[in-house]
């Protein structure tokens, strides 16, 4: 147990546990098998937002991306639009999803090429899409979404949702993958890790960046479509709080805010936390007061432990130096 | 931003005769006054090199704590002293988490926003606080020798300020603090006090805003404060502060505030759905980021 990384594993599993174990003592209702596919229809919108935000944050920079809500209500707005207008649902699903990459390039542009600082960037962005999904329904939501199209979100195999199996755990499985065993993913630690070292390494550093804020987008792209299917419409503000959440679960789940530390297996831990919290509350009938006050405090306090963390493995890899 | 403003008005002056009128100048005032107040203290937290997301949560905290004390029956000196001490004790929390625990002022204050909307749900239970009286409605809707009242206490505000920031030692540790932490740490500035009292200031101009929110609309809604935050953030970064810290202009922000506001009023005025004033806002944001950057750019 020298590893940090694998204490904050510990850590996180043991917090999971806690919170499962709290859910039971709070709620009769908790400890049933119904409660697990209750639980992991949550998951998958606000993993995989957890996860995009990871991505943007190892890049380092420091990487923010606050405006994925706000991209998760367009993209999720045009699709129903595109379909309302005639446009097939799959064709519009995927011109959704490039939508959501070229909102993400927009941001790219901002921090990558303007050099913005990326919490001013995408906070810019922010505003201007959460406006844009307002505006342009006048607030109001737009259905009509074919029944079959549930499927993705509401039908389940094997008693766990159909998006579980389709887009969260195959995402997790391909960015795990993509962060440990290839040369991208060895590039987005360098780069977080130290810029400047990177970059005189040879690793193109920003177009690394521009690539991950539009993965960003085109993920967002991919909750807005799990979204669709689970209300059978889009709402102007489907994708409000998911900034914070997001950022919440990424940092929850061991993301450095300034980069280069972070993995997605503490992501996924992060998201199942954070959801069996809600779930428990929720069960146990608890104001929802409460539910935002213990992300809070987690939030706070895992950055704590966080720093603490980073701090023993920057002494470590000092000493394993000298 | 003069300039930016001065266009704005125009615009706005030859689209609809109503905007030029003194009874919607006094609007805008009016509904600028909790927002300016905030912004003084966010310039100053700015410079100084951090961010406070949880300003909404603190003006909330403040103005259910105030409602609470009115229903008590509590006369108006103690209400004030309600807001203000419940503003600077959460800033002072924000600047404890923030300098003690060396976590980033986004997600620390992030952190406490949570906290604080979940003690806003527990205090105000879910209902309005209306009806309160009027006592302090003056210092909104008064006038005071012909002119509002509101300018008066913006006036004050931002004087204190601009003294605090330009005039004091305690301003020249907060501009050193944002321009390098690490060497004002080494020419022995006590860098944590100060962001804790840089913080407490933010938090006590939040509770001031919050008495004259209460003060002007005399209920507590339950989703007060939830924009200005950012608006506030948007306000100061058009207003000419850098975000990375150690430039801001507390003149700049006040002209950032009121090109918000009059951007807020006049859409209405012409006919625009008041929808598009955040796509407003947010694009005037990229622009003036973009000009921004290039500015730098040419000058380095």
């Amino acid at each position: 147990m020298k590893d940090p990384l694998a204490q904050r594993m510990f850590f996180l599993f043991g917090l999971l546990i806690a919170a499962g174990v709290m859910g039971a003592l709070l709620s009769p209702h908790f400890v049933q098998t119904s409660t697990v596919a209750y639980l992991l229809q949550y998951v998958p919108v606000l993993g995989v937002l957890g996860m995009a935000q990871t991505l943007v944050m190892l890049s380092g920079g420091p990487g923010i991306d606050l405006s994925i809500g706000a991209t998760m209500s367009l993209v999720g707005l045009a699709i129903a639009g595109l379909f309302a207008l005639g446009v097939p649902m799959v064709l519009a699903c995927m011109i959704g999803l490039a939508i959501g990459g070229l909102l993400g390039a927009v941001n790219a542009f901002l921090v990558c090429v303007v050099k913005v600082p990326s919490l001013m960037g995408t906070l810019a962005t922010f505003f201007a899409y959460s406006g844009l999904a307002l505006a342009l329904t006048g607030g109001s939501p737009i259905g009509g979404i074919p029944d079959w199209f549930g499927i993705l979100a509401q039908g389940r195999i094997l008693g766990i949702p159909v998006h579980m199996w389709t887009v969260f755990v195959p995402l997790a499985i391909v960015l795990h993958v993509m962060l440990t065993y290839t040369r991208v993913g060895s590039h987005i630690y360098a780069a977080g890790n130290d810029e400047r070292a990177a970059f005189l390494s040879g690793v193109k550093v920003w177009r690394l960046r521009f690539g991950l804020y539009c993965l960003s987008g085109v993920i967002a792209g991919l909750a807005a479509i799990m979204t669709l299917s689970w209300f059978q419409a889009a709402r102007p503000d489907a994708g409000e709080g998911m900034e914070l959440l997001s950022v919440t679960i990424a940092v929850l789940g061991g993301a450095h805010i300034f980069g280069g530390i972070g993995r997605i297996s503490g992501t996924v831990l992060a998201v199942l936390i954070v959801t069996t919290l809600q779930v428990a509350l929720q069960l146990a009938n608890i104001s929802q007061a409460w539910q935002l006050a213990a992300i809070g405090l987690l939030l706070i306090g895992s950055v704590v432990a966080d720093n603490a963390v980073g701090e023993r493995l920057r002494a470590r890899t000092r000493r394993a130096g000298t | 931003m003069l300039v930016a403003l001065a266009v704005l008005c125009a615009i706005f002056a030859s689209q609809s005769e109503f905007f030029l009128s003194e009874r919607n100048l006094t609007t805008i005032l009016r509904n600028s006054v909790d927002l300016s107040v905030v912004c003084a203290g966010m310039t100053i937290v700015i410079i100084l090199g951090g961010i406070d997301v949880s300003v909404g949560g603190i003006l909330a905290v403040s103005a259910v704590l105030i409602g609470r004390a009115y229903q008590y029956g509590m006369p108006d000196w103690v209400v004030i002293l309600v807001g203000l001490g419940a503003g600077a004790l959460l800033g002072a929390m924000n600047g404890a988490i923030i300098a003690k625990t060396r976590v980033p002022p986004i997600v620390a204050t992030l952190g406490t926003m949570y906290i604080f909307i979940a003690v806003l749900f527990l205090v105000i239970g879910g209902v309005w606080i209306s009806g309160l009286p009027n006592t302090l409605s003056f210092l909104v809707l008064g006038d005071f020798v012909g002119v509002p009242a509101g300018v008066f206490v913006i006036g004050l505000v931002y004087a204190f300020s601009w003294l605090l920031l330009r005039r004091t030692p305690w301003g020249q540790r907060v501009v050193a603090i944002g321009c390098d932490e690490v060497a004002a740490r080494l020419v022995g500035i006590q860098v944590d006090r100060t962001k804790i009292q840089a913080y407490a200031l933010l938090g006590l101009f939040a509770g001031i805003a919050a008495i004259l929110y209460v003060a002007r609309l005399r209920n507590v809604e339950v989703n007060i404060g939830t924009n200005i935050a950012l608006e506030a953030i948007a306000a100061t970064i058009l207003g000419g502060a850098n975000i990375r810290g150690g430039i801001g202009s507390l003149i700049g922000t006040l002209m950032g505030v009121l090109f918000i506001k009059i951007t807020q009023n006049g859409l209405v005025l012409i006919g625009v759905s008041s929808l598009w004033e955040t796509v407003v806002i947010g694009g005037l944001l990229i622009v003036v980021l973009i000009l921004d950057a290039l500015e730098t750019r040419r000058v380095s």
